[in-house]
């Protein structure tokens, strides 16, 4: 197994187990939390995010299959390529194709009532051309406009304005509600807290 | 020289003077909140009455003459505008006796501050808990120095929540006190806890909390509900701790006066080095002290200080430019 990331709730590895090429999330214990407290959320956690991603796939969202829920460890199947923000430069034609694939797939995942939580170039992942989705771990199943329209305003942060152009053309023709989102994307953007928060991270 | 500050944006007039950062003096005189809360008017008569003599307490223990002060920081919000309005006009009075500038102050920024520099601490992270507010902040740079909202609750602030919860459950409410002494010897039960990224809400982990005490003992509803909004602003701040990269961590406000969030905090930031500054519960209730700190810093910046608008309820901590280091 090697550690492949950290972040604040989990550890991220990725190895062979009975020959499946996978990758482990495993949440971590808190110990500025009571036991039960730490373990109840550690592991609605880790079924949620299992669940979600079922649902998405079954929404046609390309996403690592679910191997296995362990206690708090999710095995997922482990997909070549690496994340976008870690692509460095590609050309324009590449790039267009992928804030497509991107935009496509958060059209699905809104199309079947999830809202994803994190959606950043840093959870998009290429390989081979195929894009995908990874990091169900803040997602949700909400018919909630203003959670949707913060998929699309994280989206809107990390890019390039082309880029985000792009992405949001594709995500509107692939998806059939996309006008109220779009437009709450704007009013969330209007509301000074949201300015502020854009400039600082 | 010296300046005092004047704090008056809820149940408490405080009145500090403070010299080159150092706190002289810090008097303070509170409103009792009764089971309904606080009355609007009464609020402003309690504060009236007390205002002159506590302001002479606070020069008088200072050890300074009136004629040592330079200027009068007074709180311009957010609070409660029958609070706010006393506070000014006595900062206001005292300025144009005394022929020095009247200094405003955001409430919030003077919590942040005060924990910040008696602890040493050059830009940490703060977590700003309090009855109103429940904040996790930080100082930055861009577009212009201010301090940015990196989580907040969507809802109520935490204090409010625990006292809220105190009433129903007929506690005596005494700003969350009440709430972590009933938690004694309790277990755990379930209650929703809810962050999103750095964010999170208390409202429905109240009312889900009142309707456990049907069926559950009081000590076991107090230590879960405590357990859980603890554990939420813990994790949110985590969260903020590892996006700004900081290794400094000051918890201020009302609730930082809790033993148990100082405790948990303290775990939160071990496992990633990160220092956490605390305060006496003095200085981390409201107070004069805070604001005279303030007041002093922004003084000595001798940015122009905009009048119109003396005081503002929703002040927004956010919105300060700051003009100082
Ligand atoms: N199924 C996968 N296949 C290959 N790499 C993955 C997969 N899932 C995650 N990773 C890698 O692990 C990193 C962290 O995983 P992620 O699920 O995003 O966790 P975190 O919550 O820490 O962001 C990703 O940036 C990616 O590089
Ligand atoms: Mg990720």
């Amino acid at each position: 197994m090697k550690k492949i990331s950290e972040g604040a709730e989990s550890i991220v590895y990725e190895g062979t187990v009975a020959g499946i090429r996978c990758v482990i999330k495993s949440r971590i214990q808190k110990l500025y939390r009571i036991d039960e407290l730490d373990q109840r959320i550690r592991s609605t956690r880790t079924k949620n995010e299992a669940r979600i991603i079922s649902s998405a796939s079954k929404a046609g969202v390309n996403t690592p299959r679910v191997l296995l829920i362990d206690g708090f460890d999710l095995y997922t199947e482990r997909i070549g390529g690496t994340t976008l923000n870690k692509m460095g430069r590609i050309g324009t034609n590449e790039r267009q194709k992928i804030m497509q694939g991107a935009g496509k797939n958060l059209a699905l995942l809104h199309s079947s009532d999830i809202a994803h939580g994190d959606y950043t170039p840093a959870n998009i992942m290429v390989d081979s051309g195929t894009v995908y989705v990874i990091d169900f771990g803040l997602a949700e199943q909400t018919k909630s406009v203003e959670e949707k329209a913060i998929d699309l305003l994280l989206m809107k942060r990390s890019v390039e304005k082309s880029d985000y152009k792009t992405f949001e053309s594709a995500y509107v023709h692939a998806s059939s509600k996309s006008n109220a989102i779009v437009s709450r994307l704007h009013e969330v953007e209007m509301r000074g807290r949201y300015q502020t928060r854009t400039l600082a991270v | 020289m010296a300046i005092i500050g004047i704090e008056c944006s809820a149940h408490t007039f405080g009145v500090g003077v403070v010299k080159n950062g150092k706190i002289l003096s810090n008097e303070r005189r509170m409103y009792k909140i009764s089971d309904k809360g606080m009355i609007p008017s009464k609020l402003a008569d309690f504060h009236s009455e007390g205002a002159g003599t506590t302001i002479a307490a606070a020069i008088k223990n200072a050890g300074i003459s009136t004629e040592e002060i330079e200027a009068v920081g007074y709180t311009k919000g957010p609070g409660l505008g029958a609070s706010l309005r006393i506070g000014y006009l006595s900062a206001y009075t005292l300025s144009r006796k005394l022929g020095v500038p009247l200094i405003p102050v955001n409430h919030g920024i003077a919590h942040i501050e005060i924990a910040k520099r008696l602890n040493a601490m050059k830009n940490p992270v703060a977590l700003y808990v309090s009855g109103g507010n429940s904040q996790i902040l930080r100082m930055v740079e861009e577009p212009d120095r201010h301090y940015n909202i990196y989580g907040e609750t969507y809802d109520i602030g935490v204090g409010n929540m625990l006292d809220s919860f105190a009433r129903g459950a007929g506690l005596n409410p005494a700003w969350g006190s009440s709430v972590a002494k009933a938690a004694a010897g309790g277990r755990y039960i379930q209650l929703p806890y809810t962050v999103k990224g750095m964010d999170f809400t208390f409202t429905g982990l109240m009312t889900n909390a009142l309707a456990k005490l049907k069926s559950e003992q009081l000590n076991d509803v107090c230590y879960s509900l405590q357990e859980t909004a603890f554990s939420m602003l813990c994790e949110a701040t985590e969260r903020a701790l590892l996006l700004t990269g900081s290794r400094e961590l000051v918890l201020c406000g009302g609730v930082a006066q809790s033993a148990r969030l100082k405790e948990m905090a303290d775990a939160m930031a071990k496992p990633h080095n990160v220092k956490v500054g605390t305060l006496s519960d003095e200085y981390n209730a409201d107070n004069g002290a805070m604001i005279g700190i303030v007041a002093e810093r922004i003084f000595l910046s001798k940015s122009k200080i905009e009048t119109g608008h003396e005081i503002d309820q929703r002040y927004r901590l956010d919105s300060v430019k700051v003009t100082w280091r």
